[in-house]
């Protein structure tokens, strides 16, 4: 067995490694791993506070190797502007852009299926000019690229879903935390939801156990949640800037879940307020208990 | 002299398309071009808004420049820029034509529309978009061929990417996404009617092998107003005595304005092409400014001058005619853009041009049929299953060129309503069938959410209780932007539905005090 294979063999057992990256930083990135589920770093600056939180974690070269295609996927559902916290933060976004492309990714791609007018959205939200600007990919949704996928989960059997999610090497989720009137929050299972393709309004039927569904088959490589700004209430659309409470926070960490429940605290709720957590949690899918985890706050 | 006149006509048609294309958002809230420029010169449209609303927007002054052009060069507008009459010459010129072809007599009837479209306009009806030869353009481009063209293009690329062709999807992926960022829409656009809209375009093209220049000889209302201008034009067309009546000027004259029969000469009807000059074998023929008229008087017959006046007026009330004018309401269903104004006061200003539907982001935009009354034929209407108004988007006020759509600015628009949205408890899951959804909710875009939910107890079916999130619509919150019945789960009636009712734009229409 040569490095590179032992590398991937590494990579499939569940723990990320850098290819690139010496044998001593290698090590340096399994203790990172092992000790720090969680960071949140507080910060004025929504790019300082990204590069702070992803480099605790143990770097972008821990997630992200040389030669990948990298999707990052922001909530850019609405036309709404960044002050109005309804997308996720454009800065936050084109910093994992730029990390990805440092950590030696071939390629990053942005896209989401929006809500409102795609053009509106990509543009409105600033998403799109600063993905852009940091090199990034960033297309519009090309319906034929909905497959039907096999999930077979509580709610959903089978969804189209977006094949490039599936084609690509790595997945980086970038959801914003803000309010919904029947999930109570959103934030990073919920954001899948700019995946599929179909009549998705009708999983709302089952909204907890279909977003629990997604992650079954979606597994992103790492997640960024954007609490920059917050949306307390009239989400997940907002509009008013009222509604808008500003935390300069980003939280990253691997295991969605655990991002999910620790982001519910940001409105003064626990994890197992919200359905789609506890679903997620007895399957199994990641931790719940946030008394559990290893949280690491820094501040800039 | 001709080649020159085919690189403007060339030019004018290519800027007309180019504008054509870019009625389209990008994502920001200006077009940046100034798209609808071409309707913006039309002086027959100028005069007939005047007319019909006493009013008109202040871009349309530009028209002026088209009736002093024409009143130095002639109709010149006809022969070297109208991009309808481009066409036409185009289409004419598939067929060879024979040399002596008699031309029929009916050039007249052009002036009797307009006299028509005047009298009508001048009584308030405002119908000279149906056939003014740039609204007409747009609308059927917009409406129909542009579809039509986007549908037959993606359909094979799409065929393409299906069949799965190693090889060939890259070549051809590649050359879709260079035409997709060229000429083709964002998305499929779909119109209600554009079939029977496309059949007229096609029959007006198609009668240019009937004869040339159909359209522009016989029916052209615009071609008629610039041809009474042309009367008195500076430059002018003279025959010198050198004219052995050869009779080869007329086979190749565009406008049926018999150059071969000097006492005859029909100046009102000279499109200006000058292909009589560059064809004739004596160099007898020659445009130059201030000479003498040699002309014959026009002769429409006062009796139908009177007729078509006469039918002008009485158009009015005949189309007016409705039951609705009796209930004194409208249609429920005829949601109107942002901006419109008032029901009466936007027909005599519509020119049903498709310019908002063309721009509409979401394809809601729609023509009518009759659901405003014959006069309100194709005039825009938000069909909420198809498409909604999206908040914060102004466009169809920016492109409207007569402003029956009022240009908003985004703090005032986002409090515009347009209708009011009704839940239909018999249809909506959470009250008919216990099941939850909140998708009216989620997407309405108020921000306070114009739907509120009344948290209700209810039972399932094995007598568990259960909390059911039941939608309210918020009656003064409600802009009727119609995105929840678009969304709406419950297919095909939806649950919840938009009716004009709360419209900023009436007075009447109201359901609350
Ligand atoms: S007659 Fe009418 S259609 Fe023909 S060229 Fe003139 S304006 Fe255009
Ligand atoms: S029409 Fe529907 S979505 Fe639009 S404001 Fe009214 S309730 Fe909200």
């Amino acid at each position: 067995m040569d490095r590179r294979e032992f590398l991937k063999l590494a990579a499939i057992s569940g723990i990320g490694f850098s290819t690139a990256g010496s044998f001593d930083k290698l090590i340096k990135s399994v203790e990172a791993s092992e000790k720090i589920d969680l960071v949140v770093a507080h910060g004025a600056s929504p790019s300082k506070i990204t590069d702070a939180a992803i480099d605790a974690i143990g770097g972008m070269k821990r997630f992200v190797s040389r030669g990948d295609i990298v999707i990052v996927k922001p909530n850019m559902a609405f036309d709404r502007l960044p002050e109005q916290a309804a997308n996720t933060n454009p800065e936050v976004v084109a910093t994992v852009v730029k990390l990805c492309y440092e950590a030696g990714a071939k390629k990053v791609k942005v896209f989401d299926r929006t809500v409102n007018d795609p053009r509106r959205c990509y543009v409105q939200s600033g998403i799109a000019d600063a993905a852009r600007a940091s090199g990034a990919e960033v297309n519009h949704i090309d319906e034929r690229k909905f497959k039907d996928i096999r999930i077979n989960g509580q709610a959903i059997k089978t969804w189209p879903l977006y094949t490039e999610i599936f084609e690509a090497d790595k997945i980086i989720n970038i959801p914003i935390a803000k309010h919904h009137g029947l999930a109570k929050l959103t934030m990073a299972m919920k954001n899948w939801m700019g995946i599929m393709g179909g009549t998705r309004r009708t999983i709302h039927q089952k909204l907890d156990e279909s977003l629990v569904d997604l992650a079954l088959v979606i597994k992103p490589t790492l997640t960024v949640l954007d609490a920059v700004r917050i949306l307390t209430a009239n989400g997940p659309q907002g509009g008013d800037i009222d509604d808008v409470k500003r935390l300069d926070t980003v939280i990253v960490g691997i295991d969605q879940v655990a991002v999910d429940s620790f982001g519910a605290t940001l409105f003064g709720m626990k994890g197992s307020d919200l359905g789609y957590v506890k679903v997620a949690d007895k399957l199994g899918l990641g931790t719940m208990d946030i008394s559990k985890l290893k949280i690491k706050r820094i501040s800039i | 002299m001709q080649n020159l006149r085919r690189i403007s006509q060339g030019i004018f048609l290519l800027l007309f398309l180019f504008l054509f294309l870019q009625t389209e958002s990008k994502g920001r809230d200006e077009l940046g071009y100034p798209v609808k420029i071409f309707l913006d010169f039309d002086p027959l449209i100028f005069i007939t808004t005047i007319l019909s609303a006493h009013a008109v927007a202040k871009a349309f002054y530009l028209s002026i420049v088209v009736v002093i052009v024409t009143i130095i060069f002639g109709r010149v507008f006809c022969g070297w820029v109208c991009p309808l009459g481009t066409l036409n010459n185009i289409t004419g010129s598939l067929k060879k034509w024979r040399f002596n072809m008699a031309s029929r007599n009916w050039h007249r009837v052009k002036y009797y529309i307009l006299i028509f479209l005047l009298a009508s306009s001048l009584f308030t009806l405002q119908l000279v978009g149906i056939i003014d030869p740039i609204s007409l353009l747009i609308r059927s481009l917009s409406l129909s061929i542009y579809p039509l063209f986007n549908y037959s293009i993606r359909s094979i690329f799409d065929t393409i990417y299906s069949l799965d062709f190693r090889g060939v999807v890259g070549i051809s992926e590649s050359i879709y996404s260079i035409l997709k960022k060229g000429i083709l829409s964002f998305q499929q656009p779909f119109y209600n009617q554009s079939i029977f809209i496309g059949v007229i375009f096609f029959l007006i093209l198609g009668l240019n092998l009937v004869e040339r220049r159909f359209w522009c000889r016989y029916l052209c209302p615009l071609g008629a107003f610039l041809g009474i201008l042309s009367r008195y034009s500076f430059l002018k067309r003279s025959v010198s005595e050198g004219c052995d009546s050869c009779g080869i000027c007329a086979s190749v004259c565009q406008g049926n304005a018999a150059p071969d029969k000097k006492e005859d000469w029909k100046d009102a009807e000279c499109l200006y092409c000058w292909n009589c000059d560059d064809v004739c074998p004596q160099n007898a023929v020659s445009f130059g400014f201030f000479r003498k008229r040699t002309a014959t008087a026009m002769d429409l017959g006062k009796r139908r001058v009177i007729v078509s006046m006469l039918s002008g007026m009485f158009a009015v009330p005949l189309l007016r005619a409705t039951p609705l004018s009796k209930s004194g309401f409208s249609n429920p269903g005829l949601i109107r853009p942002p901006g419109s104004l008032e029901e009466r006061e936007f027909l005599k200003r519509c020119v049903k041009c498709g310019e908002c539907m063309k721009v509409c982001i979401t394809n809601g935009l729609q023509p009518t049929f009759l659901e405003a009354g014959l006069e309100g034929i194709w005039s825009p209407v938000l069909i909420s299953r198809i498409g909604y108004c999206e908040y914060r988007c102004t466009l169809c006020g920016q492109v409207c060129p007569t402003g029956a759509i009022k240009r908003l600015e985004l703090k005032e628009k986002v409090k515009i309503k347009i209708g009011l949205a009704m839940i239909d408890k018999g249809r909506c899951l959470p009250y008919a069938h216990a099941t939850p959804c909140i998708v009216c909710e989620e997407v309405c875009p108020t921000p306070k959410k114009a739907i509120w939910f009344e948290n209700v107890k209810v039972k399932d079916r094995h007598g568990k209780g259960i909390i059911m999130k039941q939608p309210r619509v918020d009656l003064e919150l409600c802009i009727g932007c119609g995105i929840c019945e678009t969304r709406c789960p419950v297919l095909g009636q939806p649950a919840i539905y938009i009716t004009n009712i709360g419209e900023s734009r009436s007075k009447e229409n109201q359901l609350l005090l």
